[in-house]
């Protein structure tokens, strides 16, 4: 790891500190540890899988493909008294408009207890892209959660750049930060309309609803897809910005973030809306670190870590990048922090736009593999810490594993609903940004 | 509110006028488009291997597996078929022609519906992408209600499933109860690729088998994802509102 | 004829009693002879109604006067409101009870007698006799709960007490009626004064307490409710143990002076609205099949008192129209009431004899494996205590509320003021009633098949359930004829001649609908039925044409889940939480954990489990229970000596005061 904010250690750092956030993660071939050093603000990464003592199953990064389906996606207690039974939701209802389940352990009105269930929508990607070329596997990685596909693809193939020990053009990688922060802006859009539309606030959601899809389409215009599939795939971007393209670009985010501007502004005079997330399904610092949370959910909970910031690689170093953070941990908070990322965000693009490499500007190193063939890629996905453990041979991928930020974070949600009444459903939910489609693999 | 007010006003009329008038070309990217051969006697053969999921043949190019990766363009294949490419009928998918796909002689399955059609929306197994392109159209750009379409929160409420995904096998039994809970006459469209033929992950072990081997198809919408016009395209050939029956051009 | 009906009238009194005694012989032949007694009860009091007073043989009472068995206009309406639960209740006991002891048939024949016999006195000494028998005798029916635990004998006790408080209450009004009158004869008193006041208020309570209205009503609810006094008795106690209370008020009151003082009506008003409110309240909460029907008995009984206390504050202000009209509607409200709670008892036997238990939570099934008749029972008897047209209940709550909303003619402020709260709260108590009777319908009625499928014996439970449940449909649809038939309760009660407050409407046929006023509320009962039927005509004739049904059967849609799933459905106490959270401050609601921890991540790293418990409290509850355990503390003391908690030493009181009754007949003739 010869890149900033890791350090590799020859054993494992004791992870009962509560200050440190651990994953503890066990394949088949060579257990090993990933600690977020807070205080120190490094990612450790150390030999040595679970340890049972500390790591909860709940802890354990684990794959999908290895779960029973139908499977519980976050502990719970067992609650039992007069009256009360279990509720389930979904895995087909339009108040979440994807395949999963929440079972809701209810005496009525009150959320006893939540469990995500997932696994409905499992497509089974890690079996489908073992053995086939990096090329056709990034085809099914960028479409394993097709509004996160920028960070995964660049997750992805970080992780086997890594593995190969192969450098990439600095140019590449700029247009990997130019995606995904498009992208991030599109989703944190997204979720802002989605919890404007259970606050029902119609007109904001209106208002939202059209610039995520302006977002869209200035994705379809600069990378010929809406969803940037193929955009980031290997043999180079899929269309190179030219200084022309790069003003047009530049002219019509503008437009954008004077757009959001105004928007974020009406939304927090709004009653309707900020009353409704305000206190809503609370997370607190310390049960954000305790679990593991990443993303807006960590930062609005307190705690500044991004790893655009903290494991920075182009264009990151070269840019300024504010670091968002709330205190309030309820939904609201998470809310804001997305808002101010969206400004951040556009703040990232207007700078990028500006500064764009010269074509043939020279590579960018890779990471290092933590074992011969096998490479880590980390990326800061929309709703967080994404990271893929990736093993290739002769240019095919031979093994993947995937920790999804929604996988981190689903706990940090069903600690936060319990206690709370069925209404708060949707504002807790959408704050999350979560997708089923990452977690189910 | 006031400022609410003044804030919608002051962003105009952004709506489409999608079907009255073509789809724009902000609408749709390149990829919103099939591909279609040049040549077809000398581009297909061409381009065949260099097809991720198996879509282009000696003879034609198969729509419904097309997951619009573009690597075949270039090759004798460029995105230029219409956007209105949503058919009745699977084999339908395989014409090779840059016009829009004909719509086949006989009353829509849900013209005795009139102008109001009423969707549920079922994932079995999506990335996403194709469910919040259906959702987008309930956005400004699209307002789908001005064509008297609206989503419903149950399939007890709805004429129509909309149906992204691969069918997983955790999925074929919700969706079954949910073809069974819509009342008679009930429609299903398949959007995107995966339900089509499993796009991308097609093959793949552990997953039931495309759509139309569990529920009766009525409309394919090919693409990955179909953008928001090419799924209304294809909601519009349920009850005969789409571009082409009102332009008598079928 | 009279005179003829005059024996019919003995005969049934008689025949009750005696039913009592055959009991011992044979549990069967107690029933037959009280279903016998009951239908010539019934003969009796239409014959009343219809061809004036009735008075049978008399004899030369303790005291001198010549006494007889009697019903006038107002005795006669509610001896035909406890005959029809009462063929009700005895056929079904008939099916019902399998007990080997015939304690259960002996208490319930001499319960009906005792109550039968004090709507019948002529003189209030008789009626007292009444009252005490039936307080004895209603007593020992409670104790024949199954599985006779602490909880039986502790609700059991607090019924004997509040029985006795209230005897004793009835005894300072019959007092003070004989201080007014000089006689215990059932004369009119025309003073007025500080002492008619005193009558007043101890009617109102005593009489009140057997009503169950708030804040008596633990004595309502509790023994039926905590002991799961056997079905029939529940019904018997619910339906008309309550309507001698009434009884024994509306007597009460139409021997004082009138115009009366308007607090009086204002007063009873308050207690009533009080009642109505908290009756719903505790309804919607209620888990248990019984105790359900009686808190919606509270309510119910405290629309009687709401109607009632209209009359009396209309009568104080002159409002000669709106007096009777309140007055019908107050009868109508009791008629309806008794009618739909005797099905609803009854179905909840039904239900416990399919289910083996009270609780709602565990009651709920698949409907079509249930007796049809004791289906449309239940749904006629749920709906109409709902109020939904075109039921007996509809009819009554739709008379009162017009009463209430013509509060405003009232001359003082304070005392609209008072119509207003009232008028506010008997509005929520309808929406919270309609939660309680959705719950008891869709989550006991629509119950699991038993296990061996519908026996003899559940066909004999139903039937009665379907009866009552035709006739709350013909009390409502019929409404304004049976207005008519009961002019002569109301004319007896007000002591003047009065019209039943029918008339007609566009083409409705004069005398067809209920007017509330000259002119306010209209309403016509058969017109709401003839609409269903001309709407059922047209789906008919589509069918006719060739229409299909085109049904098609699917499960319920759960959100893609199975129905069912997990083996869990929604459960009543779910349905109604959300009243428990919105009305916390009245219900006390709290929530108590055991076994609770903190949820964090090390805690669950083993799995933890704890219990939740959402609790409401009834604050008067708080007081009676620490009554109860005075009572156990005295009881404790007594132990030794007469209270030794053995039936057959209560049955010897029951006897001894039969004895006692035995022999005032005997001294008497
Ligand atoms: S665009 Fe479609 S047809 Fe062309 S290579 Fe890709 S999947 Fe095959
Ligand atoms: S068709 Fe393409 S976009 Fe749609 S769900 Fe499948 S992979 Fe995603």
């Amino acid at each position: 790891m010869r890149r900033p904010g890791w350090r590799v250690e020859p054993a494992a750092a004791p992870r009962a500190d509560r200050a440190s956030r651990a994953l503890a993660y066990a394949p088949e071939d060579g257990a090993f540890s990933l600690v977020n050093d807070y205080s120190e603000g490094m990612s450790v990464l150390a030999p040595g899988g679970p340890d049972p003592a500390f790591d909860t199953p709940w802890a354990v990064w684990r794959t999908a493909a290895g779960a029973a389906r139908p499977h519980a996606l976050a502990p719970a207690p067992e609650v039992e008294g007069y009256g009360v039974f279990t509720f389930p939701y979904g895995p087909l209802s339009m108040g979440v408009p994807e395949a999963g389940r929440f079972d809701v352990r209810t005496y009525g009105e009150r959320v006893l207890n939540l469990v995500p269930v997932g696994g409905f929508k499992s497509r089974r990607v890690r079996a489908a892209v073992v053995g086939q070329t990096v090329v056709d596997a990034a085809l099914r990685v960028e479409r394993l959660a097709g509004n996160f596909s920028a960070a995964h693809v660049a997750a992805f193939l970080d992780a086997v750049e890594s593995a190969e020990g192969r450098a990439v053009p600095t140019e590449e990688w700029w247009v990997r930060g130019l995606a995904q922060e498009l992208q991030r802006i599109y989703n944190h859009v997204h979720v802002i309309a989605r919890v404007a539309e259970a606050a029902s606030q119609n007109v904001g959601l209106a208002q939202t609803h059209a610039l995520a899809e302006e977002v869209l389409r200035t994705q379809g215009a600069v990378f010929g897809h809406r969803w940037l599939f193929g955009a980031l795939l290997p043999g180079g971007p899929a269309r190179r910005l030219d200084p022309t393209d790069r003003r047009a670009l530049a002219t019509r985010l503008g437009r954008l973030g004077d757009e959001f501007e105004r928007l974020w502004r009406l939304f927090l005079e709004s009653r309707t809306f900020v009353d409704r997330i305000q206190g809503t399904c609370p997370v607190a610092r310390d049960a954000a670190v305790e679990w593991g949370a990443v993303g807006p959910t960590l930062r609005a909970s307190g705690v500044a870590w991004d790893d655009r910031l903290r494991i920075p690689v182009a264009p990151y170093t070269d840019l300024f990048l504010p670091l968002p953070h709330e205190s309030g941990g309820d939904a609201l908070a998470r809310v804001a922090t997305r808002a101010e990322e969206v400004r951040a965000s556009f703040l990232v693009l207007e700078q990028m736009l500006e500064r764009w490499p010269a074509a043939g500007a020279g590579d960018e190193p890779p990471g290092s593999a933590v074992a011969p063939g096998r490479g880590l890629g980390r990326v800061e996905a929309p709703s967080g810490d994404l990271v893929y453990d990736v093993r290739v041979a002769a240019g095919r991928v031979v093994g993947l594993d995937l920790r999804s930020p929604s996988q981190a974070n689903w706990p940090l949600f069903a600690a936060g609903m319990r206690d709370a009444v069925f209404t708060d459903f949707h504002f807790a939910f959408e704050s999350f940004g979560f997708a089923f489609a990452e977690t189910d693999g | 509110m006031a400022s609410w007010i003044e804030q919608s006003v002051s962003r105009g009329i952004l709506t489409s006028r999608y079907p009255k008038a073509a789809a724009t070309d902000d609408e749709t990217p390149p990829t919103g488009r099939p591909p279609v051969p040049e040549s077809p006697a000398t581009s297909l053969p061409a381009a065949r291997d260099r097809c991720p999921v198996g879509a282009i043949t000696e003879t034609a190019v198969d729509q419904g597996k097309c997951i619009r990766c573009a690597r075949c363009v270039g090759a004798g294949l460029s995105f230029s078929g219409s956007v209105e490419a949503a058919t009745r009928s699977r084999s339908d998918l395989l014409r090779i022609s840059a016009g829009p796909t004909p719509v086949p002689d006989g009353a829509p399955p849900l013209a005795g519906l009139g102008r109001s059609l009423h969707l549920f929306l079922v994932d079995v197994g999506s990335c996403n992408a194709c469910n919040l392109e259906v959702l987008a159209l309930a956005n400004p750009y699209y307002d789908l209600q001005r064509l008297g379409i609206f989503f419903t929160n149950s399939p007890r409420h709805a004429d129509v499933l909309v149906v992204v995904g691969v069918p997983t096998a955790e999925m074929v039994e919700p969706l079954r109860r949910a073809y069974d809970a819509l009342p008679a006459p009930k429609a299903v469209v398949a959007v995107g690729a995966c339900p089509i033929s499993g796009g991308v992950f097609a093959g793949t072990e552990g997953l039931a088998s495309a759509l139309d081997g569990l529920v009766p198809v009525d409309v394919y919408v090919p693409g990955c994802p179909p953008t928001p016009t090419a799924i209304l395209d294809g909601l519009l050939k349920l009850n005969g509102r789409d571009r082409e029956t009102r332009e008598g051009r079928r | 004829m009279t005179a003829l009906l005059g024996f019919v009238l003995t005969a049934a009194v008689v025949g009750f009693f005696a039913g009592a005694a055959l009991s011992v012989v044979r549990r069967d032949l107690g029933y037959a002879t009280a279903l016998a007694a009951s239908v010539l009860w019934l003969v009796a009091a239409v014959g009343a109604l219809v061809a004036g007073p009735v008075t049978g043989p008399s004899w030369s009472g303790p005291l001198g006067d010549a006494e007889s068995l009697s019903l006038d206009g107002l005795s006669a309406f509610f001896a035909l409101a406890t005959a029809i639960v009462w063929v009700a209740t005895s056929a079904y006991s008939l099916a019902y009870d399998d007990r080997p002891s015939p304690l259960l048939a002996f208490c319930y024949a001499l319960t009906l007698g005792s109550i039968a016999l004090l709507v019948a006195s002529s003189s209030l000494l008789l009626f007292l006799v009444g009252w005490e028998t039936m307080t004895l005798a209603s007593y020992g029916m409670i104790l024949q709960a199954h599985g006779r635990s602490g909880r039986v004998f502790s609700a059991a006790f607090v019924f004997l007490a509040f029985g006795e408080a209230s005897t004793l209450l009835v005894l300072v009004a019959v007092a003070g009626l004989h201080a007014m009158s000089g006689s215990f004869l059932e004369v009119p008193v025309a003073t007025a004064g500080a002492l008619a006041s005193i009558v007043f208020v101890a009617a109102l309570i005593g009489f009140g307490l057997k009503m169950g209205v708030a804040p008596f009503h633990m004595s309502e609810w509790l023994p039926i409710a905590h002991s799961s006094a056997p079905s029939n008795a529940s019904a018997v106690l619910s339906s008309t143990l309550t309507l001698a209370g009434a009884y024994g008020l509306f007597r009460v009151i139409s021997l004082l002076p009138s115009p009366p003082p308007v607090w009086w009506g204002a007063l009873m008003l308050g207690i009533g609205a009080i009642s109505v409110l908290l009756g719903a309240l505790f309804a919607a909460v209620s888990e248990h099949s019984k105790g359900l029907p009686a808190y919606s008995t509270i309510e119910n009984n405290g629309l009687i008192l709401v109607a009632l206390g209209i009359a009396l504050i209309a009568r104080a202000d002159g409002l000669a129209e709106l007096a009777v009209f309140a007055l019908f509607a107050a009868f109508y409200q009791a008629l309806a009431h008794a009618i739909a709670k005797t099905a609803l008892f009854l179905s909840a036997g039904y239900l416990e004899h399919g289910t083996h238990t009270f609780d709602l939570n565990s009651t709920h099934g698949r409907a079509k494996d249930a007796d049809r008749a004791a289906r449309l029972g239940t749904i006629a008897a749920t709906l109409s205590l709902a109020a939904a047209p075109p039921l007996a209940g509809f009819v009554s709550e739709w008379m009162v509320l017009e009463a209430l909303f013509q509060s405003y003619r009232f001359s003082a402020e304070w005392v609209q003021f008072v119509g207003l709260l009232a008028g506010a709260a008997v509005a929520l108590a309808a929406g919270l009633i309609l939660v309680a009777m959705v719950k008891f319908l869709g989550f006991s009625f629509l119950w699991k098949p038993s296990a061996t499928g519908p026996t003899a014996r559940a066909r004999g439970l139903a039937a009665p359930v379907g009866a009552v449940g035709a006739v709350v449909l013909a009390v409502g649809v019929g409404a304004p004829w049976l207005l008519g038939l009961i002019t002569p309760s109301v004319a007896a009660f007000a002591h003047t001649a009065v019209a039943a407050p029918v008339g007609s409407l566009l083409s409705i046929p004069d005398g067809w609908s209920i007017l509330s006023g000259s002119p306010f509320g209209i309403l016509s009962p058969p017109a709401v039925p003839i609409g269903l039927a001309a709407g059922a005509a047209v789906a008919l004739g589509y069918f006719a044409l060739g229409g299909g049904f085109g049904a098609r059967r699917v499960e319920p849609w759960m959100a893609g889940s199975p129905p069912g799933c997990d083996g869990e459905t929604y459960t009543s106490f779910g349905y109604s939480t959300g009243i428990r959270i919105m009305m916390r401050s009245v219900l006390q609601t709290r929530e108590v954990r055991t076994g609770t921890g903190a949820g964090t991540r090390a805690e669950l790293a083993t799995p933890v489990s704890y219990n939740v418990d959402l609790e409401v409290l009834d604050v008067f509850k708080v007081f009676y229970d620490d009554l109860v355990r005075f009572g156990d503390a005295v009881a404790a003391a007594l132990k030794a000596g007469i209270m030794t908690g053995r039936l057959g030493q209560y049955l010897a009181y029951i006897l001894v005061v039969t004895l006692v009754v035995v022999i005032y007949v005997a001294a008497a003739a």
